[in-house]
């Protein structure tokens, strides 16, 4: 629970990233920064949300893509005029973000206070109904959605080039990595993770459980609604189909390739997702071997299907583990022996909870 | 003395196990009960509809004036009340400083703030306090998950200290204590305020006895007799129920 920001190791790597993103669009090609990039920031800002609800509240969210496909559509319908779907509300294209993050995180407040009475598999399940009458709703009322979905969605003037585009998504992933981080050891987070690890204790410490998972929801239902709003400036369209059920796991599978608990691991999930995605097709003589972009789910699945069998923890994982192995190689480098005592290192095994 | 705790004609049924049948207790400020009896005999579940756990069958549970039969435990602490657990429920992934200020933080209604404020620096400063009084301080930053047992007790203790509580429920504190341990633990215990109202389960007769004023027996969710620790030492129906045929 220190209260001032260290300068570690971590943070310092993180800087570097971040620098290093902010210089790529002068070192990569358009298409790169422009498709690759910005799509990976959009799919990991959302999948964020499922982290930090997994990892501080031990809650798995499938809802998460809802909340990114509400603020998509209720964009949508507010900022566009006189086109042949949706409400053409024909709004400032600033007024109806704020129209947008509104509708989602009172949406995610609703949704979050009648799943916060539920834990564990009760949960996913419940979320994952509210992803699929979600989807239902939009895709039956063609009011809100439109035949088909809306399209010609443009981004607020501000965000006019596609590189600006890039930026906001890696300012709010920087500002939503950071701001997850930091809420940890507030009140709020060390009371969302008593929340996690026994919800009765809190109760008698006199916490107001459900209501405290309603707000975790709501915040992450805030953070997915400005990816999903990201998502539509990317599109510049946006259909029920997208919030279907394969795209609600997509998202999910995105977390747990990076590891769903590490909320760094939500971006580099979904930049391999991104990298498979884009350019499975270029590989060459992989389609000698039947994998055709058509069978792009198949790969993904036999990715996420050895990512689990080798580390649970995902990619985050394997790399904490390979730092761990460096670390210990160095600390256990042999000292210069006076030829009289063996050396003895701190020797260390983990057996589930027990360690020896 | 005013009466700080009041339970009237409590009865728990667990489908066809009645676990409480009629339990009646009148608890006065400052008073110091220890709770005893066989396992099974109900004495959990008779602290958990207290602290509000769960919800009697029939009866009425009244803190400090007020009925609490059917509110839910998170508004115990506003009444002044603090609970321990017979398992040691500290939150494994947060150190014993982060539980401390949890329980602080719970009994002072700062639950949701997203961001550091001069009350919380000095909740943090006063969890390290809480620690030391409960032989803490080289464990303050410590994960709870990586504490020796007799040191979770400490912290679950540490947790309802915090709270500077009028009434404190102690379920089987000395439960897997070494000797050492145990003598520290009725020491602590000693040194409360007598203001403090405490309620005790304990199989350690040594230590329930040297901390109670007032001893109620419990055998098969009944009350089977309450007197003093004298009393009931010297009853032989007790001995009879607690500690078999042989020692009557």
């Amino acid at each position: 629970m220190n209260l001032r920001p260290r300068l570690t190791g971590e943070t310092l790597a993180l800087a570097v990233l971040v620098l290093f993103l902010v210089l790529l669009p002068s070192l990569a090609t358009a298409f790169f920064v422009n498709f690759v990039m910005t799509q990976t920031l959009i799919l990991g800002l959302a999948a964020a949300t499922i982290v930090f609800l997994a990892k501080y509240g031990g809650m798995t969210s499938l809802a998460q893509l809802l909340m990114f496909g509400v603020a998509g559509f209720m964009f949508g319908n507010a900022a566009l005029e006189g086109g042949a779907r949706g409400l053409n509300l024909g709004w400032h294209p600033w007024a109806a973000v704020g129209f947008a993050i509104v509708v989602t995180t009172l949406a995610a407040f609703v949704l979050g206070a009648i799943a916060s009475r539920t834990t564990g598999i009760y949960f996913l399940m419940l979320t994952l109904v509210y992803g699929v009458i979600g989807y239902f709703v939009f895709a039956q009322i063609v009011e809100i959605s439109g035949p088909g979905g809306i399209t010609s969605i443009q981004r607020p003037d501000l965000l006019g080039p596609p590189v600006r585009l890039y930026y906001a998504g890696l300012l709010l992933s920087v500002l939503a990595y950071v701001g997850f981080r930091a809420i940890r050891r507030t009140a709020f987070g060390l009371a969302l993770q008593g929340v996690r690890d026994d919800p009765v204790r809190m109760a008698s410490l006199g916490f107001n459980v459900p209501l405290h998972r309603a707000l975790a929801f709501t915040l992450a239902g805030f953070v997915a609604g400005l990816a999903g709003l990201l998502n539509v400036w990317w599109n510049g369209q946006i259909d029920p189909a997208s919030i279907s059920i394969g795209p609600t796991l997509i998202l999910l599978i995105i977390a747990v390739i990076g590891g769903i608990s590490s909320l760094g691991g939500a971006w580099l999930g979904a930049f391999v997702y991104v990298l498979v995605f884009t350019y499975l097709r270029d590989l060459p003589l992989v389609d000698r071997i039947g994998i055709t972009e058509a069978r792009f789910n198949t790969v993904i699945g036999v990715i996420v299907l050895a990512i689990m069998v080798l580390s649970p923890e995902g990619l985050t994982g394997i790399i904490q583990r390979l730092r761990g192995r460096l670390r210990r190689r160095a600390a256990t480098e042999p000292a210069p022996s006076d030829g009289r005592s063996l050396p003895v290192h701190t020797t260390q095994k983990e057996l589930g909870g027990t360690r020896s | 003395m005013a009466s700080v705790v009041q339970v009237t004609g409590v009865t728990v049924a667990f489908g066809g196990l009645r676990a409480l049948r009629g339990i009646d207790l009148d608890i006065a400020q400052g008073e110091r009960l220890a709770i005893i009896g066989p396992n099974g005999a109900g004495k959990t579940t008779l602290f958990n509809v207290i602290a509000g756990d769960i919800a009697p069958t029939t009866g009425a549970v009244v803190i400090r004036g007020q009925d609490c039969t059917y509110r839910p435990s998170r508004h115990r602490p506003r009444l002044g009340l603090a609970r321990t657990y017979q398992k040691a429920r500290a939150f494994a992934g947060l150190t014993v400083r982060e539980n401390i200020y949890l329980a602080l933080a719970g009994h002072r209604g700062r639950h949701r703030a997203l961001w550091w404020s001069p009350a919380d620096r000095a909740m943090r400063d006063e969890a390290s306090d809480v620690a030391s009084r409960a032989w803490l301080s080289e464990q303050i930053d410590v994960v709870a998950g990586e504490l020796a047992h007799g040191q979770r007790r400490q912290l679950e203790l540490a947790m309802a200290i915090a709270t500077d509580p009028d009434v404190m429920l102690l379920d089987e504190p000395a439960s897997g204590l070494s000797r050492g341990e145990r003598e520290r633990l009725a020491e602590l215990l000693e040194s409360f305020d007598q203001q403090l109202t405490l309620l005790l389960i304990e199989h350690d007769m040594d230590v329930a006895f040297r901390i109670a004023q007032r001893v109620v027996v419990m055998a098969d969710g009944e009350q089977v007799m309450a007197g003093t620790p004298e009393q009931v030492r010297a009853d032989p129906h007790v001995h009879h129920i607690y500690l078999g045929t042989e020692a009557a």
